[in-house]
């Protein structure tokens, strides 16, 4: 059990409303001696109540207790079953061999640059980056949006998420999904992904409901376009477009 | 008085309590994009950190890779307290390079500010923030060993540290940590990641399904302190299910004025510049001073691990 033996810094805890009631109510009769009592009763019960309203809007929804214990309800049980579910799915299988395919072909070009150190300079990441970039850009001159993420998974995905955002606390998912996800940018496949573009968040509950990926590539939402991102290049694979529902 | 009255005035007194406690009497006041910087509370003296021999000493900050004016100021005071308290280690909370990270951004945004530290041997053990590209593992400075989420022991202490990805918080990650928590024989096991699990932070806050995944098995397993970032701010919060959480978030960075008030939560926000902290922990104790651009130290305490769960 952690023990908060003592702070500084902060000065001494404001007492709340409730444990000084003298002194307000003392200001308020002394300068109100001549007030009906029933009436500035009234009157601080309807301040209260204003108070608490104006109040209760500044204190967010976040304030639930830690949770205590791991999910492993009948719900929570069933959500894992559906993932499993979705992700062996068989309008994915195509995709997933896409996917293999494109790994074969990075892992290949990949294999032609020198390797990449655990404890690389900065100039080597650099360079591994875009001489990869370029290599999959060459090799894949005529890709275009739907050659990994076929038509048939992009409809399933499509629906998978819109179930998912039924399905789970959909308020928490969008916000950790909007959260700096970067809606006016334009990317396009082999493109490289913008330097200045922050990456949105990919919230486990999605993560755990998509198909897995292997390590050269991971999941990301630009706008409201889920799209395959190649760690090691940098750059766009392919896209689905309205991923996200609206 | 009339009963409703009463259920009133317990409500307000509640709500006005949690927001007064929040905050604490000196964060700063925000009037639409102005901020007022409150008068500084009479305080105690800062808890000094006790510079033990045998103590692992160290800091922690995120959000910091900008290469502008604040955070070459933070890293000055940095190089400054280490000259008296030589910490071996800074933990970063992610957002390490913002922007392009070209080999001279590398340069500009982290090895230049910290070169003292850099000289000295204090090494950098990096978190990934949203800002950051996924091959910064392999920079031989942030000691990611290629990795996006690790963990490490302390030199000689009985400290484990763990590092997170919180972007992209795949299962294979939820298993790894759920492991490495299990097997982990330390007294402390501390966790940092970008992503706040509390935050009072304006831009962001907290992190809630990031919350519903981590928490349970830091509660499980018996992490004592976790460190956040991605709120350009200091923060540090009550203990939550008895962990210790800290935002960390203004390692160069800074939002000015830019957090929630009145979040039961908080304990203690610095919103007006740019904070570090710093840490040291000796046996069942962890006393930690957060010291702003200005080198003032803006919150200090200390906090037992927790025990044997």
């Amino acid at each position: 059990m952690l023990v908060w033996l003592g702070h500084s810094g902060g000065g001494p805890p404001i007492a709340p409303i409730a444990t000084a009631p003298g002194p307000v109510r003392g200001t308020l009769l002394a300068s109100s001696a001549d007030v009906d009592v029933g009436r500035l009763l009234l009157n601080r019960w309807v301040l209260t109540a204003a108070v608490c309203a104006v109040v209760a809007t500044f204190v967010r929804a976040d304030t639930q207790k830690p949770a205590q214990t791991p999910p492993t309800s009948p719900s929570a049980a069933t959500a894992q079953a559906q993932a499993r579910e979705n992700r062996n799915a068989p309008e994915l299988a195509e995709f997933k061999m896409r996917v293999a395919e494109y790994v074969a072909l990075h892992e290949k070009l990949e294999s032609t640059l020198p390797k990449l150190p655990k404890e690389g300079t900065p100039e080597q990441i650099d360079r591994h980056q875009r001489a990869l970039g370029t290599l999959i850009g060459s090799s894949r001159q005529m890709a275009k949006q739907g050659d990994v993420f076929t038509q048939s998974a992009q409809v399933f995905i499509r629906a998978l998420l819109k179930r998912l955002f039924v399905n789970v606390d959909h308020v928490k998912l969008r916000n950790t999904i909007q959260d700096e996800n970067p809606w006016f940018v334009q990317v396009k496949v082999n493109g490289r992904y913008p330097d200045r573009v922050p990456l949105a968040s990919m919230p486990p509950d999605v993560l755990k409901a998509l198909p897995p990926l292997p390590e050269e590539l991971e999941y990301r939402f630009v706008g409201d376009s889920l799209i395959l991102l190649d760690v090691h290049a940098h750059i766009v694979v392919d896209l689905v477009p309205r991923a996200l529902p609206a | 008085m009339p009963s409703a009255l009463l259920r009133y005035c317990a409500v307000a007194a509640v709500v006005a309590s949690c927001l007064s406690c929040a905050t604490g009497p000196s964060a700063s006041r925000v009037a639409g994009n102005a901020v007022q910087v409150a008068a500084p509370p009479v305080a105690a003296a800062p808890v000094s950190l006790p510079n033990r021999d045998g103590s692992l000493k160290f800091v922690v900050f995120g959000d910091f890779g900008t290469g502008e004016r604040g955070q070459y100021e933070l890293a000055n005071q940095m190089a400054v307290l280490h000259q008296t308290f030589p910490f071996e280690m800074v933990a970063t909370a992610g957002d390490n390079i913002y922007g392009s990270d070209r080999p001279q951004d590398f340069q500009r945004k982290f090895e230049t500010p910290y070169k003292p530290l850099l000289d000295a041997g204090v090494k950098f053990y990096a978190s990934l923030g949203n800002h950051d590209s996924r091959e910064q593992r392999y920079y031989k400075l942030f000691n990611m060993d290629g990795k996006l989420y690790y963990s490490f022991k302390a030199p000689e202490q009985d400290v484990r540290f763990i590092a997170l990805e919180s972007t992209y918080l795949v299962p294979e990650q939820i298993e790894w940590l759920e492991e490495t928590l299990k097997s982990a024989k330390e007294d402390w096991k501390i966790v940092y990641c970008h992503h706040p699990l509390y935050s009072s932070g304006g831009r962001h806050g907290s992190d809630l399904t990031l919350r519903a995944a981590l928490e349970p098995l830091f509660i499980k397993y018996g992490v004592s302190v976790v460190f956040g970032g991605h709120d350009h701010i200091y923060e540090r919060m009550k203990p939550q299910g008895g962990i210790q959480y800290f935002l960390t978030g203004s390692g160069g960075a800074l939002r000015k004025g830019d957090y929630r008030r009145g979040q039961p939560f908080s304990e203690r926000i610095v919103a007006d510049q740019q904070v570090f902290l710093a840490a040291e922990i000796f046996k069942d104790e962890m006393v930690f001073n957060a010291i702003s651009r200005t080198g003032e130290v803006v919150d200090s305490g200390v906090i037992a691990r927790r025990q044997g769960d």
